[in-house]
């Protein structure tokens, strides 16, 4: 999609098409640490946004506001339609809709691999058991190990179980998918299985919101890329755009550092 | 051992023992000195127990008061019951064995290359202790009516695990599913009534009491710990500390007082005539008291789980409950059984403590009145009655403990 895009974005709210992701002046405050500082931003339906930037500078905290995992102290955060509030209704439909995937991938242990993978279809979408199998089968199919069906997460190597984290997420098939560093916690060896599933799913047209650092992932699939620092929004470009010519400072010393 | 073996592989094993020995025992002056010393006193007192056990003891006392030992004055008309129920009982623990064992089979993670003789010596290490305690009481038995009824317990058992087999083996409709799972429930509450039926509650004596307080206890201790546990971490103020409150005092009071105070206070606050039964009175306070203790160990369980478990529930919009039952607690539990059943066995032994504080004729009290009998006062023998007593209660808690063990090895197995 952004192959040809030339454009510089000047701001973090002008999606690619209609959004389906609204922050409008999002606080967020840890005690008095202030972690988000007046965000804006928009996200496209079908759009691919790669959040980079230093740790502790709010990536995190930013994608947890979007399916409620942390409150926000300010402003409104708008997911396809549905505003978040203190309303449980809201909140649990907003998370049917919005897959997330964590840095330490958060398998439940207890559980199988398919079991994992069928539960919220079967207990939130309350469909029967043998159609969430199929549904589930299909998903592991998506992430490459319908092999690994009937084993335990701690029989998995970490790619593996971060390829089962997603195909868990897959399962509600949500609008949205946040990763929240999806790769960090993995062996080098084992972060290309990952990204290959990620490139996929980017390809295939979901919207995807990725915490990420891996450069590559950014140029081949993101339409655009946002630079955060100290809780605000620095920069916000196409990959082009910021692997050649980044704007801020701030930016640059950051690339140079990680690249 | 065979005796017709190799004699260079005898010898070789007669080797290993000799250099393990000077390896563990006799490797320093010091060491063999003490090995000696020690040996020589073990062997004593080994000597010294098996002699009394074997030749000196006089059993027939327990021979004789077996049934008042067991179930105290149970109405002999009624005896039958208890054959039944037990029979009974032991049916549906086979099915649940059998049901556990199919959904092994179906997980592929049953022990299947145990097979023939291994398999049998694995199961008479399971249950070669229970058995042997069944003879043995068996031999002390004076008629016929306990061999019969331990014949039945046995075929009821293989039974019961043939029937759970097949039922985990075999795709059933979801509504047969339902029943067998209402059936399997409610089968201790309909023993337990056909029971109660004949002999009220307020009358159980013996061994009896114990076991059935301590189940009634268990079972009910745990699901109002859990409740405790969540208590104790809710964010509701009122709920926390009311939980907080509970715990603490509860705690605090040696069980013994909380008997003795449930023994005679609640008269004070209620009319004698709601007042329930001892035993009753006994289960309650059971309950309350190891809940206590259960909810923090749940909470310590609780505290084990990674956050991060919880939050992938939450994203992926599992309802608050489900979030705890689903996720949690399953895990929660599964990291605490260890102290779980240790916390049961505690229970398990105190409720010889209900006897003296409430008055009840359980096995310990049991066991000290019949060496006041005529044919056996001043003789000595309550060594005899109090062995025999601890010997059941040592049986009971050590399988409970060996069992455990073998749950968390089973629930352990490609978990972590």
């Amino acid at each position: 999609m952004s192959e040809s895009m030339e454009t510089v974005f000047a701001d973090a709210t002008q999606a690619v098409g209609d959004a389906i992701i609204e922050l409008e002046d999002v606080d967020k405050y840890f005690g008095s640490f202030q972690a988000l500082k007046g965000i804006d931003m928009k996200v496209g339906r079908r759009e691919v946004v790669v959040v980079i930037g230093p740790s502790g500078g709010g990536k995190s905290t930013l994608i947890r506001c979007i399916n409620r995992l942390e409150k926000h102290d300010k402003g409104h955060v708008v997911v396809d339609g549905i505003e978040l509030s203190d309303d449980v209704r809201n909140i649990q439909e907003i998370r049917r809709e919005t897959g997330m995937v964590f840095q330490s991938f958060n398998l439940f242990p207890h559980l199988s691999v398919i079991d994992n993978v069928t539960l919220a279809p079967r207990l939130v979408r309350r469909m029967p058991k043998n159609e969430a199998d199929d549904l589930g089968m299909q998903m592991l199919e998506r992430v490459k190990i319908p092999e690994q069906a009937r084993k335990y997460p701690g029989q998995l190597s970490g790619g593996q179980q971060q390829r089962v984290a997603i195909a868990r997420a897959l399962a509600m098939q949500p609008k949205v998918m946040l990763f929240d560093e999806p790769t960090s916690a993995l062996d080098p060896e084992m972060i290309k299985e990952v990204l290959e599933v990620m490139v996929e799913l980017a390809q295939g047209g979901m919207t995807m919101i990725v915490v990420s650092h891996e450069m590559g992932f950014a140029r081949a699939v993101a339409d655009r890329v946002v630079f955060m620092a100290d809780g605000q929004i620095v920069e916000v470009g196409t990959p082009e755009h910021f692997f050649t010519n980044p704007r801020e400072d701030r930016t640059k010393l950051f690339l140079s550092q990680i690249l | 051992m065979t005796t017709a073996t190799d004699p260079r592989r005898t010898l070789r094993h007669r080797d290993v023992a000799l250099i393990w020995a000077r390896h563990n025992l006799f490797r320093s002056r010091l060491d063999a000195l003490l090995t000696l010393v020690l040996g020589a006193i073990g062997l004593y007192l080994t000597f010294r127990f098996l002699r009394f056990v074997f030749i000196n003891a006089r059993w027939e006392i327990i021979g004789v008061n077996l049934k008042l030992l067991l179930v105290g004055r149970w109405p002999v008309a009624h005896l039958l019951r208890i054959a039944v129920s037990i029979t009974v009982l032991a049916f549906w623990g086979g099915i649940f064995v059998g049901l556990i064992r199919a959904r092994q089979v179906r997980r592929g993670f049953a022990d299947l290359d145990l097979i023939g003789w291994q398999r049998i010596g694995d199961l008479s290490r399971r249950f070669g202790l229970l058995i042997a305690t069944m003879l043995l009481v068996l031999a002390l038995a004076t008629t016929v009516g306990p061999w019969l009824v331990a014949l039945g317990l046995f075929i009821a058992v293989l039974l019961g695990r043939m029937v759970g087999f097949k039922l985990g083996s075999v795709p059933l409709s979801t509504p047969l599913v339902r029943l067998s799972t209402l059936v399997l429930v409610i089968t201790p509450f309909v023993v337990f009534l056909y029971l109660v039926d004949a002999v009220p509650f307020a009358e159980w004596e013996g061994f009896l009491f114990n076991v059935t307080a301590a189940g009634a206890g268990i079972i009910l201790c745990f699901p109002l710990g859990i409740l405790l546990a969540l208590g104790r971490r809710s964010k509701l103020p009122l709920l926390r500390s009311l939980s907080v409150a509970y715990i603490e005092f509860v705690r605090g009071a040696p069980l013994y007082v909380l008997l003795l105070m449930a023994n005679v206070s609640l008269e004070f606050f209620v009319p004698p005539w709601i007042a329930p039964s001892k035993p009753l009175r006994a289960v309650v306070t059971f309950t309350l008291f190891t809940a206590a203790y259960v909810a923090e160990i749940v909470r310590g369980g609780l505290q084990s789980v990674p956050h991060g478990q919880e939050e992938a529930a939450k994203a992926l919009g599992l309802s608050p409950y489900r979030q705890i039952t689903r996720i949690v607690l399953p895990q929660a539990l599964r990291n605490v059984i260890p102290a779980q059943i240790g916390q049961f066995i505690s229970l398990f032994k105190d409720t010889t403590l209900a006897g003296l504080a409430l008055g009840i004729l359980d096995l310990l009290t049991a066991g000290q009145a019949v060496t006041q009998q005529d044919a056996y006062r001043g003789q000595g023998l309550i060594i005899e009655s109090l062995l025999f007593v601890a010997f059941l209660f040592w049986v009971g808690s050590f399988t409970m403990s060996r069992e455990s063990q073998r749950l968390e090895r089973k629930l352990g197995v490609g978990v972590r």
